[in-house]
């Protein structure tokens, strides 16, 4: 809104105030601490009208306005309490209670509702209508979110949430009248429609109608006026969302995204499944002993300097058998950078480790490997451009699995912008945000990338000689060969000329792309960006997605292998491995299955651990520990402060490699920020 | 004049509420002093014939044809009503019924529960018969005060009392309105 709109006098409750003009009552009343009850209206949405909770009385008409979307008009006096006002708000509340079954006493949302609060503040101590006891289903089929549509007041807010915030336009309102009902795409179940999970809907709704699976009810846990509130940031991949954390109970209770504040990010304060519901899972039993393998093959639990002082003697008595480069180090990106730099230093420093890796290390080895990898540094624009960029080509994959969110913000811009978006890809998986795709074989993604790149000169160079783009360049026929269907060769002409007229194009690598050694595919990437760069900007146009949280901050610290050993004799002698909680799956198996002892820093014991290892000590998770985390273009780091506190009796990370360190005379530092201070240093 | 009376009646409900009231403490001393208690769970009084009263509190909903009578004599019989707890002020837990019809709860109950063998549905004079459906008790009679909560707090309960105690009909405060 322009600063230029002249303010209007407006009379609330008897006090004169001045209000910008377009505001609505509502605004101009909570402006000045003027309270009103509402119910459909939230900040971060748009206004609705529906519930009418916010009725107020404008020059004494007889007749009630909603006061959320009515908007100021000079010389009004409004009336925001009286009898009357109170009466009809309490009536509206009492038919919510009849219409659906609100029987508190098994609501998960008890306690912390905003019916159940605006009935106990307007005093409704019982029903003058009777009950409709009208059935409506309820939807389960989703593992993170339950939705209970005898709970739901059809406030819309979950509506405008998935429009608004997602962009994902799964719900709606279906059915008409007392059978309305919210619904999702043509009345699925959520398991079978499109929705992404992401649980806008269930922050916003103000029932409990839509509830999280992952935690019992308020009452068992704690309710939200009972908890603390913690204010933070997901460490869960490199976009780093701020988040609102509530803990009782050292538990973590919800995690909430910043909606109704403007954070400055490009989704708005929306959160992904993982950053709010997979936090809730454990991958397997939690490890609260240090435990060590006894000859028979036996765990036996073990005390801490036991554990430790075994791992270490036995991690020198190998070096001693087999030589300097038997040891090896393998470390989870997930990690905060503080615990990767003193890992490496345990590891380098102190048992003169052959060979130091993450489990990501390969996508940072396929990019140093080609030529500007090797070469020059591979310089990479801030993530934050997705959100301003006019004009968005992915080269890989749908980048859904390394950073989730992406998808929403690209689909709401397509409804607000018309933002298009180009997938180049040897997959099949085409998210719905993609407006030109082209399948393309693995083996070829080289030549096609080198035919856009010409085509977009040709186009740019045509636009500069007749002033507008017309024609190809001619690079059909390079086409040809790489079984391009013919939809695809339109989607080409597309993407070319999308990029050739954008002002502001951003290339995405996915991690799918990465993880390939491909290194003609990724300087082909790598040149296009540079290409479609303006002259006048020292970054490219580049943003290479990362597959874990920290991997930026991980390969910053540059512990990750230049080289790795051959894959047949890999990891032979001692190996430590250091994980977390989520990206350490079944698929390290192939990295460690050779290792003659094998000694793992974990929260959890994941049963493929217990199969293979000879020592586990265990370790608190990301919520029990603080750190620095690096976002995923390298540009930011965020410290996040201890959440909750671990289980009794069980060290910080920080603890156990130093313990392990002073048992080699390594002082391991205590100052540890310079090692990663030059925030402009490229990644790769 | 004696001491004011009281009766309370338990219908379909936990017995929550009266445990409320009994967890009163001191409390309940002190009011009990100043009141006659005379048909109560309380008092193990088994006969719903009760003497005129001052108060009559009920707790429960109101679900079959016995408990639709004993309000309607409560009704007569006392000069101000008082419901305790979510079941009597709006049906409460026990509405979960409602949703389902009689017959199929009634099957449920006695036959197909998977405890039960050679089960019937038990027909007999002295049963009271099953409502269609669970009411609350001010969809049947005047009603006088409402102390929602399940259960309503022991502070709540007392504050009921004493209120009434002291000539007023109690209104609770929003802050002492809860439904669960
Ligand atoms: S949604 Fe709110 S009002 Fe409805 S039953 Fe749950 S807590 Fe009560
Ligand atoms: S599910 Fe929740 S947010 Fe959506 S309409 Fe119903 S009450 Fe409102
Ligand atoms: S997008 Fe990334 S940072 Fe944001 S909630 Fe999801 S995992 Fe966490
Ligand atoms: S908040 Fe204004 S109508 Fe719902």
């Amino acid at each position: 809104m322009e600063n230029t709109s002249t303010p209007v006098n407006i009379t609330i409750n008897g006090r004169e105030l001045k209000v910008d003009e377009g505001t609505s009552i509502l605004q101009a009343a909570r402006q000045h601490g003027i309270y009103i009850p509402t119910l459909c209206h939230h900040e971060a949405l748009s206004d609705y009208g529906g519930c009418r909770l916010c009725v107020v009385e404008i020059d004494g008409a007889p007749k009630l306005s909603a006061s959320c979307v009515t908007p100021v008009r000079s010389g009004m006096t409004v009336v925001t309490e009286n009898e009357r006002i109170t009466e009809s708000r309490r009536t509206i509340v009492e038919f919510l209670f009849a219409e659906r079954n609100h029987n508190c006493m098994f609501c998960p949302r008890s306690g912390n509702c905003e019916l159940q609060r605006l009935a106990y503040e307007l005093k409704m101590d019982h029903l003058t209508v009777s009950f409709s006891y009208k059935k409506f289903p309820s939807d389960i089929t989703s593992p993170y979110m339950a939705m209970d549509h005898n709970r739901c007041i059809l406030c819309g807010r979950c509506v405008r949430a998935c429009t608004e915030i997602a962009g994902s336009h799964v719900l709606a309102f279906h059915h008409r009248g007392p059978k309305t009902m919210i619904g999702m795409d043509l009345q699925e179940e959520r398991s079978h429609s499109t929705c992404l999970n992401c649980g806008v809907c269930l922050q916003v709704c103000p029932t409990g109608a839509i509830y999280n699976r992952l935690r019992s009810h308020y009452f068992v846990k704690g309710r939200e006026h009972v908890c603390e509130k913690i204010t933070t940031f997901c460490p869960l991949c490199g976009l780093m969302c701020p988040t609102d954390l509530l803990i009782s109970n050292n538990q973590l209770i919800q995690v909430d995204g910043h909606l109704s504040r403007a954070n400055g990010q490009p989704n708005q304060g929306q959160l992904c499944c993982k950053g709010r519901f997979q936090v809730f899972r454990s991958p397997a039993g939690r490890l609260l002993h240090p435990l060590v393998r006894k000859e028979d093959g036996d765990w036996v639990v073990a005390n801490w300097q036991e554990a430790l002082f075994l791992t270490v003697e036995k991690m020198k008595a190998i070096q001693v058998q087999k030589g300097e480069k038997a040891l090896f180090g393998l470390a989870s990106p997930m990690l905060p950078m503080e615990e990767l730099i003193l890992f490496r230093e345990l590891m380098e420093k102190g048992l003169n480790a052959g060979y130091l890796d993450t489990f990501d290390g390969q996508h940072f080895r396929n990019l140093k490997g080609t030529f500007y990898g090797g070469a020059i540094p591979i310089r990479e624009t801030s993530w934050k451009q997705v959100g301003k960029s006019d004009f968005i080509l992915i080269a890989g994959g749908n980048p859904e699995t390394s950073q989730p969110l992406l998808q929403s913000i690209f689909r709401r811009r397509f409804m607000e912008t018309e933002l298009r978006t180009g997938l180049i890809s040897s997959l099949d998986d085409v998210p719905s945000f993609v407006t030109d795709f082209i399948h393309v074989p693995s083996n070829h993604l080289a030549e096609l990338l080198r035919a856009l790149l010409a085509e977009v000169d040709h186009l740019c160079k045509k636009e500069k000689q007749a002033g507008k783009t017309i024609g190809s360049s001619g690079s059909f026929p390079l086409l040809a060969g790489m079984g391009i269907s013919r939809d695809a060769k339109s989607a080409f002409t597309s993407i070319a000329r999308s990029i050739a007229e954008a002002e502001n194009p951003l290339v995405i690598v996915d991690t799918s792309l990465t993880g390939m050694a491909d290194s003609n595919s990724l300087n082909g990437v790598i040149d296009l960006a540079r290409r479609i760069t303006p002259s006048s900007k020292s970054e490219p146009n580049l943003l290479i997605l990362k597959p874990e949280g920290n991997s930026a901050g991980a390969w910053k610290t540059g512990m990750v292998a230049q080289k790795v050993p051959d894959q047949a004799d890999c990891l032979k002698g001692g190996l430590l491995l250091m994980g977390d909680e989520s990206s350490m799956g079944e698929d390290i198996l192939a990295r460690i299955h050779a290792a003659e002892f094998l000694a793992v820093i974990t929260p959890y014991a994941h049963k493929f651990l217990m199969d293979r290892a000879h020592v586990l000590i265990p370790k608190p998770t990301w919520l029990e520990a603080d750190g620095t985390y690096m976002s995923l273009d390298g540009l930011e780091q965020l410290f996040r402060k201890k959440t909750i506190a671990p289980p009794e009796g069980v060290w910080a990370t920080r603890e156990i490699l130093s313990a392990m360190g002073e048992q080699i005379d390594l002082k391991v530092s205590s100052k540890q920020e310079g090692l990663f201070k030059k925030r402009s240093d490229p990644l790769v | 004049m004696g001491k004011p009376k009281i009766a309370t009646v338990w219908l379909e409900g936990c017995a929550g509420c009266h445990m409320s009231f009994l967890d009163l403490d001191e409390v309940l001393i002190d009011i009990l002093h100043q009141v006659e208690l005379t048909v109560s769970p309380v008092t193990d009084y088994k006969d719903y014939c009760f003497p005129k009263v001052d108060l009559g509190i009920i707790e429960g909903g109101i679900g079959n044809e016995e408990q639709l009578e004993i309000v309607r004599h409560l009704r007569r019989q006392a000069k101000i009503i008082m419901t305790w707890g979510d079941c009597a002020v709006f049906g409460g837990i026990n509405t979960l019924r409602n949703w389902i019809p009689k017959t199929e709860v009634l099957e449920r109950g006695y036959v197909t529960s998977e405890s039960t063998v050679n089960g019937v549905v038990p027909i007999h004079a002295e049963i009271p018969r099953l409502l269609d459906q669970v009411i609350a008790v001010n969809h049947v009679i005047a009603v006088d005060v409402y102390i929602p909560g399940c259960p309503p707090d022991p502070e709540v309960i007392a504050y009921s009392l004493t209120e009434i105690l002291n000539g007023r009909l109690p209104v609770l405060p929003g802050e002492m309105i809860h439904f669960d």
